[in-house]
C-alpha cells in the first residue's frame, strides 16, 4: 500500500510505461536456488492437475475420519466453496457489491423445496428440478440486477440489501406458501430412478452427498474457468479495473454487469439445492447476514478475483467457525497462531524474536506475580490443552469480578490500535504486553462465549485484510495506474 | 510475503488438523454399541446461550450443572454437561450443526434440549434416526406429540417434562374467558414459531366461546410497538402477547397506558422474566409454578443459589433440573439392565420407565401414557403485583 | 380521526430518529463518499451507553433534576459515540481512503460486525430497558398535553423537540461556521479543498464526530421508549440510511426530510393497511425510488467528469 513509489531506480522505464508498472514484474521475480526451482516446477502444473488433485485429497477426508461429524463439516465446506466460487463471479469478476447474494441461496433452497416435497404433494424429477432452479436463480438474478443499469456501487448495495430484507419478508409472512417462520420440513432427498439418496444412515451423515456436492463443485469451477477465460469473462475483467474506459471502449457494460448477477445467482441457487435436500427443511434465517458476512469473509480473505483464492478461504474459514464453537480446539488454534505467525516473522528479524522471547518471559513473571497475591488469582479452570502450558502462563482468575471482562477486553483492542501507531523497536516493545492481554482476554472473555467470540474473529479479518493486504492471501496484487 | 503466508498456512492447517483430530476421536456410533457406565458420560444440552434468548439458556444451563452436581453421585454416574450454542438469530442451523457433533461422539447416550420448537423440528429426525433419546425442558409446539395426525411431526425419541401449547392456549384463553370475562381479545404474534403456535392455540378457544378476537402480526424485528398499541381498540380487554422477549411485553404495557387504553398484556410462558416484564396488572402464563412456594425445594434453591449467586429463580430452571433428572436415571436404569453398560437404544426404552416421587415442580412425575409428554401437568397463570412480583392467581 | 393524530405522533417521533441517523449517514457520504455501514451500530452503542449513564445517575429514581438527568443520559450518548466514531475513522477507514471503492464498503461491513459482536460478548444480548416510565411515578408518559383525545406525552414532546434542536445546532455548524464551510468544500471537491490550505484529516474527523454524536443522541431517544439490544443496530441503520437516500444522499436538510418520510410511511402502512406486510412494502417503495430517482429528493444528480 505505502510503497508505491520504489527509491533507488536504475533505469527507467520504457516511454509510454508507467514506472510502478514496469517495476511489477521486477518486484515478483521467483527465488533462485531449491525452492525456485521447486516454485517454477509448481507453477508449471496445470490447473485442472490441482484441482483433481483437491478433489481427490477432499474425497479422502471420510474414508480417514468416519464420524458424522467431521462429514457434516466437510460437506457444509463444500457448500462454502460453491458458494463462494458464485460470490466471486459478482464481486471479484464484475467489480459489483451485492449484499442480496445469499437471498439467492435461499431462493435455490425454497424452489428446491416447493418443488420435491410433500408440501405441495410435488416431487420432480431431480434432473429435472435442479438445472431448472438454476435457471430460475439466473433469471431473479437478472431481475435484481436490472437496477445496476441506472446505479452505482453504494446504490447498488444498498438494493441488494433490500432485497435480502424482502426475501426474508416474503419468506417469514407468506405462510401458505414457504410455512413462514415453521419453514418447509421433509424435503426430498436427491435420487434418480427411483432410488434415493438418503443423507443418513442411523442419524449419521450419508457420505455420498459429500460426493455428490463435490462433484457440484467440480462442474461449477471448471465452467466458470471457462467462463473466465472467455470474451465475457475478460470484458469483466477490463470493467471492474475501469467502467469508464470500458463504456468508451464500446463495451455493454449495463450487459456485462446482469450478466454477473445472473451467473452469480445462478450457482447460489444451485448450491440452494443441495442444502435443501441435505438438510431435508428450509427456514428463513439460515439465509441471512450472518451467512452474507462468512460468504464475503471467505471471498476476501481468499482473494476476490482468484477461483483457487476463494475456495482456499471457504476451505479455511469454514473448519475455523467450526473449531471456535468448542473450547478447547479454540485455545489450540489461538496459541498456534500466534506462535506460528511469530515463528514465521522471526525468520525475518531478530528484532521480533526477541520480542516473541521476552513475551513468553513476561508471561511466566506475571503469573508469578498474581500467583503471588493472591492464589485464587490463578486458580481458575484450566481445561487441559497445549500439555497445561497455558496454565502457568496465562493468568485465570477463579472469579472474574465484573468490570474485568469489558476493561480488558477494551484494554485489548485499544493497545492493538496503539501498536499499529508505533513504528519500529517502540512498536515491538508495545507488542509484548498486547499479546499477553491478547492471550488473557482469549482465555477468559472470548472461550466463555463461543458464538460471538467466532464473528468477532470474522470482522477482525475482514477490517484486517482490508487494511493491510485487500487482495487475499491468493489473489494476485493488482496494479494500478492512477 | 506470499510464501511466508502460504507456509504458515500449512503448518497451522497440518497442526489443526492433528489436534482436532485427537480431540475427537469419533467413528459411526451405533444405536447398539455398548458404552460403559463407570466412563464418564457426556450429556449435551442444546440451548441458546447467547443471542436474543440468551436469558434463557443461561438459566436453563446453570440449573442443569447443578443437578448434575448434586444427583450424579448418588445415581453412581460420571457425567459431564456440555452445551451447544444455538443463538436463535442463526435459525435451526446451528442446531443441526452440533446435533451431527454429538451423534458422533460414544459418549453420548441421551441429550437434552432443543430447548427451542424451531430446533426442535429441524433435529428431532436426525436424533431419532441416530435412536438418541432428547428431552426438551421448554419446546412446548403442540404438533411434536398432539393434534391432527396430518400434522404431527412426531418422533418417539423426542421427550418433555412440560406440557405443550395445546394446554397452555386452552388454560390462558378460559382463564380468559372465565375469570377475567373478557369481550374483545387482541392477539398479537410475532412472525416465529412459538408465537404463531401459542396465538392460533388461543384464538381458537376464545373464538368457540364467542368472543370477539382481533389477529395483529409484527415482524419478530420490531422494536417500536407504537403503531401496534394505537391499533388496539380502546374498549379490548386484554392483548394476548406470546412473545420471547419480556422486555418488550413490559414496553406494550406501557405504551398501552401511555395511549390511555384499558387493556391489559397478558404473556405466555417466553415473556416470564420478572426482571424484564415487571409493568403491574399484566398476566403471565407458564408451565411451571413459582417453586420457591414449594417447601420440599428449599434445599434445591437454597443451594442453586449459593451456586449462582445474585441470580433470581426463573421459571426455565427448575424443568431443566427435572429433565437432567430424567435422562439421568434412565441412563441408570439402561446401566443396571446392561450390567453396567448402556446403549442408546436401551436409554431410549428406559425413558418412559422413569418416574419421579419428589418432582422439582411439585408433586410427583409420571410419564403420559399416550404420548411423550408429562401426565396431568398444567399451566399457571400470573398476575404481576405492584411491586413487580408475580402472583399465582389460576 | 383519533388513529390517525395518533399515527401521526408516532410518525413524527419514529421520523426524528431516523432522521438523526440519517443526518450521520448522509455527512460521512457528502465528505468521503462512502456509505458508512457500521453507523447503525453506533447507534447501538449509544443506547447502550445512555443506558449505563442512566443506571449510574439513580435509574427511575433520579439523583439530579430531571431535565438535567435526560440531558447527561443524552450528552453521555453522544460522547461515547462521537470517541467511536473517531476510533473507526482513524483506524479502519483512514488507510483505505485511496484504496479501491468497495474496499471501505467491506472494511465498513466488517465495522458493523465486530462492533455488534462485540457488544454482545460484553453485555450479552439481553434487552435492556431504561425504566423511563418508573420515573417519578410515570410522569413522563402521563403528563404532557392532549390533542382532542389523544395524548401526547411529555416524552415524545421531549424527544422530538431535541432532535429538531440538534439538527438545527448541526445546520449552524455547516452553514455558519469556519470549519462548516471547510467541511462543504472538501464534499465539493477533496483535492481542491486540501490545495486550498483545508486540513482534510480534520474535517474529515470533525464529519465523523458530528454524525456519530448525532447517532448517540439518537440512540438514546430511541432507548428511552423501548427496550435497546445488541442487535437493533443493523435494522437502524438500513432504515437510516434509506432515510438519507430518499431526502438525496449529500443533502442535510434532505436527509431531515427523508426521515420524516420514512417515519409516515412506517406508521401510516402499519396503521391503515397492514402491520404483517408493512416491511414489504416500505422496502418495495424504496427500491422503486432508489430505481427511478436515485439522487432522491433534494440531492443533486450526480455528474462526474472525466
Amino acid at each position: 500500500m505505502s510503497d508505491s513509489t520504489p527509491h533507488g531506480m536504475h533505469e527507467g522505464p520504457a516511454v509510454g510505461q508507467d514506472e510502478w508498472v514496469a517495476r511489477h514484474g521486477e518486484r515478483s521475480e521467483l527465488r533462485k536456488g531449491a525452492f525456485g526451482a521447486l516454485e517454477r516446477r509448481l507453477r508449471s502444473v496445470p490447473w485442472w492437475a490441482w484441482l483433481v488433485l483437491f478433489l481427490a485429497g477432499f474425497s479422502l477426508l471420510p474414508v480417514v475420519e468416519q464420524g458424522g461429524y467431521v462429514r457434516e463439516v466437510a460437506f457444509s465446506t463444500v457448500l462454502y466453496m460453491l458458494l463462494a466460487l458464485g460470490l466471486n463471479v459478482v464481486v471479484g469478476w464484475g467489480g459489483l457489491l451485492d449484499l442480496g447474494y445469499v437471498a439467492f441461496y435461499g431462493i435455490g433452497a425454497y424452489a428446491y423445496a416447493l418443488l420435491d416435497s410433500p408440501h405441495y404433494g410435488i416431487h420432480l424429477p431431480v434432473f429435472v428440478s435442479v438445472p431448472a432452479i438454476a435457471v430460475i436463480g439466473a433469471i431473479v438474478g437478472l431481475l435484481l440486477g436490472l437496477p445496476s443499469w441506472r446505479l452505482t456501487g453504494d446504490y447498488l448495495a444498498i438494493v441488494t440489501l433490500f432485497f435480502l430484507q424482502l426475501f426474508q419478508t416474503i419468506t417469514t409472512n407468506w405462510q401458505n406458501v414457504t410455512g413462514g417462520p415453521f419453514g418447509i420440513l421433509n424435503i426430498d432427498p436427491f435420487g434418480a430412478f427411483g432410488v434415493n439418496v438418503q443423507p443418513e444412515h442411523g442419524g449419521v451423515f450419508a457420505v455420498a452427498y459429500l460426493y455428490i456436492a463435490l462433484g457440484f463443485f467440480a462442474v461449477v469451477f471448471v465452467a466458470l474457468r471457462f467462463l473466465n477465460l472467455s470474451r465475457t469473462g475478460r470484458a469483466w475483467r477490463s470493467l471492474r479495473e475501469d467502467p469508464l474506459a470500458a463504456e468508451a471502449m464500446g463495451m455493454p457494460v449495463n450487459r456485462l454487469k446482469l450478466l454477473s448477477f445472473s451467473f452469480g445467482a445462478a450457482v447460489a441457487a444451485l448450491t440452494g439445492t443441495l442444502y435443501a435436500a441435505l438438510y431435508a427443511n428450509v427456514f428463513p434465517l439460515t439465509f441471512y447476514f450472518v451467512l452474507l458476512i462468512t460468504v464475503y469473509t471467505m471471498v476476501i480473505l481468499g482473494g476476490s478475483g482468484s477461483q483457487a483464492g476463494v475456495v482456499a478461504g471457504a476451505v479455511i474459514i469454514s473448519p475455523l467457525l467450526e473449531m471456535l464453537r468448542d473450547a478447547s480446539k479454540s485455545r489450540v488454534l489461538f496459541f498456534l497462531t500466534l506462535v506460528v505467525s511469530l515463528a514465521v516473522l522471526s525468520r525475518r528479524s531478530r528484532a521480533t524474536a526477541a520480542m516473541a522471547l521476552s513475551t513468553l518471559v513476561f508471561g511466566f513473571v506475571v503469573h508469578a506475580v498474581c500467583g503471588g497475591v493472591h492464589s485464587s488469582w490463578i486458580a481458575g479452570e484450566h481445561a487441559g490443552g497445549l500439555g497445561g502450558f497455558v496454565a502457568h502462563w496465562v493468568v485465570v482468575p477463579a472469579h472474574l469480578a465484573r468490570w474485568i471482562t469489558p476493561v480488558s477486553y477494551i484494554g485489548v483492542i485499544a493497545a492493538a490500535l496503539v501498536c499499529t501507531m508505533l513504528r519500529g523497536r517502540a512498536r515491538l516493545v508495545a507488542l509484548v504486553p498486547t499479546l499477553y492481554l491478547a492471550a488473557f482476554v482469549w482465555e477468559n472473555v472470548m472461550l466463555s462465549k463461543p458464538e460471538p467470540a467466532r464473528y468477532i474473529v470474522l470482522g477482525v479479518i475482514l477490517i484486517g485484510l482490508m487494511i493491510l493486504r485487500p487482495n487475499g492471501l491468493l489473489g494476485e496484487r493488482r496494479v494500478e495506474i492512477i | 510475503m506470499k510464501k511466508a503466508i502460504a507456509f504458515a498456512l500449512a503448518v497451522l492447517a497440518t497442526a489443526a488438523v492433528a489436534s482436532s483430530a485427537q480431540g475427537s476421536r469419533t467413528v459411526a456410533v451405533s444405536a447398539n454399541a455398548g458404552y460403559s457406565c463407570s466412563k464418564t458420560i457426556t450429556i449435551p444440552f442444546v440451548t441458546p446461550i447467547t443471542g436474543g434468548a440468551g436469558f434463557l439458556g443461561t438459566e436453563q444451563v446453570s440449573w442443569a450443572k447443578y443437578a448434575i452436581k448434586t444427583l450424579a453421585p448418588s445415581l453412581g454416574l460420571k457425567i459431564k454437561l456440555v452445551v451447544g450454542d444455538t443463538p436463535v438469530e442463526q435459525g435451526p442451523t446451528p442446531a443441526t450443526a452440533v446435533a451431527q457433533k454429538y451423534i458422533g461422539d460414544p459418549s453420548v447416550l441421551g441429550l437434552l434440549g432443543p430447548s427451542t420448537s424451531g430446533d426442535v423440528a429441524a433435529t428431532a429426525k436426525v436424533f431419532y434416526a441416530a435412536h438418541l433419546a432428547h428431552i426438551s425442558p421448554s419446546a412446548t409446539r403442540t404438533d411434536f406429540t398432539q393434534g391432527p395426525a396430518s400434522q404431527r411431526e412426531e418422533y418417539p425419541t423426542f421427550f418433555r417434562d412440560v406440557p405443550g401449547d395445546y394446554i397452555q392456549g386452552p388454560s390462558d384463553a378460559n382463564y380468559m374467558i372465565k375469570t377475567l370475562h373478557v369481550k374483545k381479545v387482541v392477539i398479537m404474534d410475532f412472525q416465529e414459531p412459538y408465537s404463531l403456535g401459542l396465538a392460533a392455540a388461543v384464538n381458537t378457544v376464545l373464538t368457540k366461546a364467542g368472543v370477539s378476537t382481533i389477529r395483529l402480526s409484527a415482524p419478530n424485528t420490531t422494536t417500536d410497538y407504537s403503531a401496534y398499541v394505537t391499533k388496539v381498540p380502546s374498549d379490548a380487554d386484554i392483548v394476548f402477547f406470546p412473545t420471547q422477549k419480556p422486555g418488550d411485553a413490559n414496553t406494550f404495557a406501557q405504551q398501552l397506558i401511555e395511549q390511555g387504553k384499558k387493556a391489559k398484556v397478558f404473556g405466555g410462558d417466553g415473556s416470564d422474566d420478572s426482571t424484564q416484564f415487571k409493568q403491574p396488572g399484566s398476566y403471565v402464563s407458564n408451565f411451571a409454578p413459582d417453586i420457591t412456594g414449594i417447601k420440599a425445594d428449599a434445599g434445591i434453591i437454597s443451594g442453586w443459589k449459593k451456586d449462582n449467586p445474585g441470580k433470581s429463580v426463573g421459571s426455565f430452571g427448575p424443568p431443566s433440573y427435572g429433565a437432567v433428572q430424567i435422562l439421568m436415571n434412565a441412563i441408570k436404569l439402561a446401566c443396571n439392565q446392561g450390567h453396567g453398560t448402556a446403549t442408546r437404544q436401551s436409554v431410549l426404552a428406559n425413558m418412559k420407565k422413569v418416574s419421579i416421587k419428589n418432582w422439582i415442580l411439585g408433586g410427583s412425575f409420571k410419564w403420559s401414557t399416550k404420548s411423550n409428554d408429562p401426565l396431568n401437568a398444567k399451566f399457571y397463570i400470573f398476575q404481576i403485583q405492584s411491586n413487580g412480583s408475580y402472583k399465582l392467581v389460576g | 380521526m383519533d388513529q390517525f393524530i395518533q399515527l401521526t405522533i408516532d410518525a413524527l417521533t419514529l421520523g426524528s430518529v431516523y432522521a438523526l441517523i440519517a443526518l450521520g449517514y448522509t455527512l460521512v457520504y457528502g465528505v468521503l463518499k462512502l456509505l458508512n455501514f457500521a453507523h447503525g451500530d453506533v447507534f447501538m452503542v449509544g443506547s447502550f451507553a445512555g443506558y449505563g449513564t442512566f443506571q449510574v445517575l439513580g435509574g427511575a429514581n433520579p439523583k439530579v433534576p430531571l431535565w438535567l438527568f435526560l440531558s447527561l443520559v443524552t450528552l453521555a450518548g453522544m460522547a461515547v459515540c462521537a470517541g467511536l466514531g473517531v476510533v473507526i475513522e482513524r483506524f479502519a477507514y483512514r488507510p483505505l481512503r485511496d484504496a479501491p471503492r468497495i474496499a471501505p464498503l467491506i472494511s465498513a461491513l466488517g465495522v458493523s460486525f465486530f462492533l455488534s459482536n462485540s457488544m454482545q460478548l460484553l453485555f450479552g444480548a439481553t434487552p435492556r430497558n431504561y425504566d423511563t416510565f418508573d420515573i417519578h411515578e410515570a410522569v413522563l408518559y402521563t403528563s404532557g398535553f392532549d390533542i382532542g383525545d389523544v395524548h401526547m406525552p411529555l416524552l415524545r414532546v421531549i424527544t422530538i423537540l431535541a432532535a429538531f434542536v440538534l439538527m438545527i445546532v448541526l445546520w449552524f455548524l455547516v452553514n455558519k461556521t469556519r470549519t462548516g464551510k471547510a467541511m462543504r468544500a472538501t464534499s465539493y471537491d477533496r483535492e481542491a479543498a486540501s490545495m486550498m490550505g483545508i486540513d482534510i484529516d480534520k474535517v474529515i474527523v470533525f464529519t465523523f464526530v458530528l454524525g456519530s454524536a448525532l447517532a448517540g443522541a439518537a440512540g438514546v431517544f430511541f432507548a428511552l421508549r423501548v427496550p435497546t439490544t445488541v442487535s437493533i443496530g443493523f435494522v437502524a441503520g438500513l432504515k437510516g440510511f434509506t432515510a438519507a437516500v430518499i431526502g438525496g444522499i449529500g443533502s442535510i436538510p434532505g436527509a431531515m426530510a427523508g426521515g420524516l418520510i420514512l417515519g409516515f410511511a412506517e406508521s401510516y402502512t402499519q396503521g391503515y393497511i397492514s402491520t404483517q406486510w408493512s416491511d414489504l412494502f416500505v422496502f418495495s417503495l424504496l427500491i422503486a425510488f432508489m430505481i427511478f430517482r436515485p439522487q432522491g429528493l433534494l440531492g443533486r444528480a450526480d455528474i462526474r467528469k472525466v
